[in-house]
């Protein structure tokens, strides 16, 4: 069964049309990226998905494991094991890091039916996922995201994405202002949790993200519709011609 | 001589009367319910419960020091606490003279309340727990607390109001504190009346030179009430921390005055206030901050946020600034919202269903002014306070 199965998907933003019919699948252990230029609509596409309430799908059908979505609110789809790394993480004053990740483990650890995650145990689950994905212990204690860089953030999405182990993945230009080094521990955060189960749909703008995180397909988003997919070359193409050729002018 | 000011002081009061809306300072808070009240003082015992901090608890029932309920542990030497009516300081009253009606009152008709002094050089490790338990119907409670912290010397004061459900009856308290050069006193009130009654404090610290008064201030009860904070930083190199949380709902009204006076030079002094309010209740804010001609490098900051949960809860909040040196940082800012959607949408993304996300939101906005909560007790205590308090405003 497809993990993710994305059918003539339309969805608008206060009423103006974005995605106009995108068909897309992913399959278990496998690595999409979506590549488009701004305006394409990539960022509606994992909002829609994630289940933001401002973005209003308008037709088709999308199934996650099997599951049409529409029967799930977000927590639920982050439950059944969907994850979103926000292009823009969101700082939350006044809730530290650390109590963050424990009520999402123990939520989505309820939902699926396992036991609740004590102090010590969640804290061996901390140590252990430190090892895939390096964070300073200070950012676990501040609040979350406050004042945090903004590679600081990106790489606290990818611990996030870590601790919840997701069945998919889906990291929104997760590249976007981050320096080399800051996006090779982010691909390396990926890379560590690929695996023959877990998909990933990787949305960026450029193509410097896929050197690190090898896609094994290649979507082109243009105006709310894939107008191309190939293999991993096609990114290498769009390096080159850029997404001129898609140009309505 | 403080009789003398005591005379004066109920001249003064019934002379004057009560406040009414027309004065600036009174504008939004109608006191006029208080006022038309009657109140008696016959004493009776209470029956409230309470939970002792830690060792040092000083106990009192409906206006009057109960020996037996209070504990003064192994105090330290250099530390006296005790009744106000039995220790003399002739700066009692020096502090908080006549600001207003209310302490007017409170100076010609205290009955009782706490005395601290804590000698230069010496620290006490325990929280000093000022407990006051109402359950008079009709009763007026006039407390007096002095504070007296000596130079280089170190202490914790926790006031506690402690009032039965829907019993009517009025606390109007007044307490000075005295923060010597290089002294600290961390003093916090957590005041958790009856939902029926009206409480009115004055609270007044003049801090000296390095010296450092850190103020909590939790309010969950009364009907109506209000809060004066009034610091003076008199040395340079003092602090002033005044911080609060107050958690409103059905038709509570609670107002918070905050004056911070910046007499000399290199002093800080900020301030954070946050309100959650439910229901139709209302909240005031008003703080002053002022900057004196001589008082250069201040570093002033003062900031009250307000969550409104409900669409009949009412903020008015006026922070203001006056400032009269040229070499000064200072700060303020005012915001009254609601609960934010991209928040909500976050850790809904991340499992966490929208019921326990609004609850941990609403806690985190409150959570803040916690940070600088020093005593652990304390800090637990008000965590579970807000945490009860946020549990029965969603159930």
């Amino acid at each position: 069964m497809a993990l993710l199965e994305i059918k003539d998907l339309h969805a608008s933003v206060a009423d103006k049309p974005i995605l106009k019919g995108i068909n897309l699948t992913i399959k278990p252990g496998e690595v999409h990226a979506l590549m488009g230029p701004n305006g394409s609509g990539k960022s509606t596409l994992s909002n829609v998905l994630a289940g933001n309430e401002a973005y209003v799908k308008t037709r088709g059908q999308v199934l996650f494991n099997g599951v049409d979505i529409d029967d799930l609110a977000a927590h639920e789809r982050a439950c059944a094991g969907m994850f979103l790394a926000f292009q823009y993480p969101v700082e939350i004053a006044g809730i530290s890091n650390m109590y963050f990740l424990k009520a999402a483990v123990n939520a989505v650890r309820k939902y699926q039916g396992r036991d609740q995650l004590d102090a010590m145990d969640f804290l061996d689950l901390i140590e252990e996922k430190k090892k895939v994905v390096t964070i300073r212990d200070d950012l676990l204690e501040r609040a979350v995201n406050s004042g945090f860089s903004g590679g600081e953030k990106k790489r606290n999405e990818i611990f996030q994405m870590a601790m919840l182990e997701p069945k998919l993945g889906i990291l929104d230009e997760t590249d976007s202002g981050l320096d080399i080094d800051a996006l090779r521990v982010v691909a390396d955060g990926v890379n560590a949790l690929r695996n023959e189960e877990r998909g990933f749909l990787v949305i960026t703008h450029y193509q410097r993200l896929l050197d690190y995180i090898v896609p094994d397909h290649v979507h082109v988003l243009v105006d709310g519709q894939i107008v191309k997919s190939g293999g991993k070359e096609l990114a290498l193409e769009l390096e080159d011609e850029g997404y001129t050729s898609w140009d309505s002018e | 001589m403080l009789k003398e000011l005591r005379k004066k002081a109920e001249a003064d009061f019934k002379a004057n009367g009560f406040p009414s809306t027309k004065e600036e300072l009174w504008r939004f808070t109608d006191v006029s319910r208080v006022a038309n009240a009657e109140f008696s003082n016959e004493w009776k015992e209470a029956s409230v419960d309470f939970q002792p901090l830690d060792k040092i608890v000083v106990v009192f029932e409906n206006g009057k020091l109960s020996r037996e309920k209070s504990n003064f542990g192994d105090l330290p030497k250099g530390v006296c606490i005790g009744s106000i009516m039995d220790l003399v300081d002739p700066r009692i009253g020096s502090l908080a003279d006549a600001q207003s009606a209310f302490v007017s009152a409170n100076t010609a008709y205290f009955t009782d309340g706490a005395f601290i002094e804590v000698t230069d050089g010496v620290e006490v490790d325990t929280p000093i727990h000022l407990v006051y338990l109402a359950d008079a119907d009709g009763a007026a409670f006039h407390m007096r607390n002095f504070i007296s912290a000596g130079v280089g010397s170190k202490v914790t004061v926790v006031e506690e109001y402690i009032g039965e459900t829907e019993k009517n009856y009025w606390t109007n308290a007044v307490t000075e504190v005295f923060v010597a050069d290089r002294g600290s006193v961390d003093h916090y009130k957590v005041q958790r009346e009856s939902a029926a009654s009206f409480h009115f404090q004055t609270l007044e610290a003049h801090v000296g030179a390095d010296a450092v008064f850190s103020n909590h201030a939790v309010t969950f009860g009364s009907a109506l009430g209000r809060n004066d904070i009034r610091g003076k930083l008199t040395g340079e190199g003092g602090e002033a921390i005044c911080n609060g949380i107050y958690l409103l709902k059905d038709k509570q009204h609670f107002d918070t005055h905050m004056f911070m006076d910046h007499a000399v030079p290199k002093c800080n002094s900020h301030e954070m206030y946050k309100g959650i309010l439910d229901d139709k209740a209302r909240a005031v804010f008003c703080g002053r901050i002022l900057v004196q001609k001589d008082a250069q490098e201040t570093d002033a900051i003062q900031f009250n946020g307000n969550l409104l949960l409900s669409r009949g809860a009412k903020v008015n909040t006026l922070p203001q600034l006056e400032i009269y040196a040229d070499d000064v940082k200072c700060t303020h800012g005012a915001t009254i919202g609601e609960l934010d959607d991209v928040e909500l949408y976050y850790l809904q993304t991340r499992g966490i269903d929208p019921v326990k996300g609004h609850a941990m939101l609403t806690f985190a906005f409150a959570n803040e002014v916690l940070d600088e909560v020093k005593c652990k007790v304390v800090k637990i205590k008000i965590e579970d306070l807000v945490h009860a308090w946020l549990e029965k405003v969603s159930a």
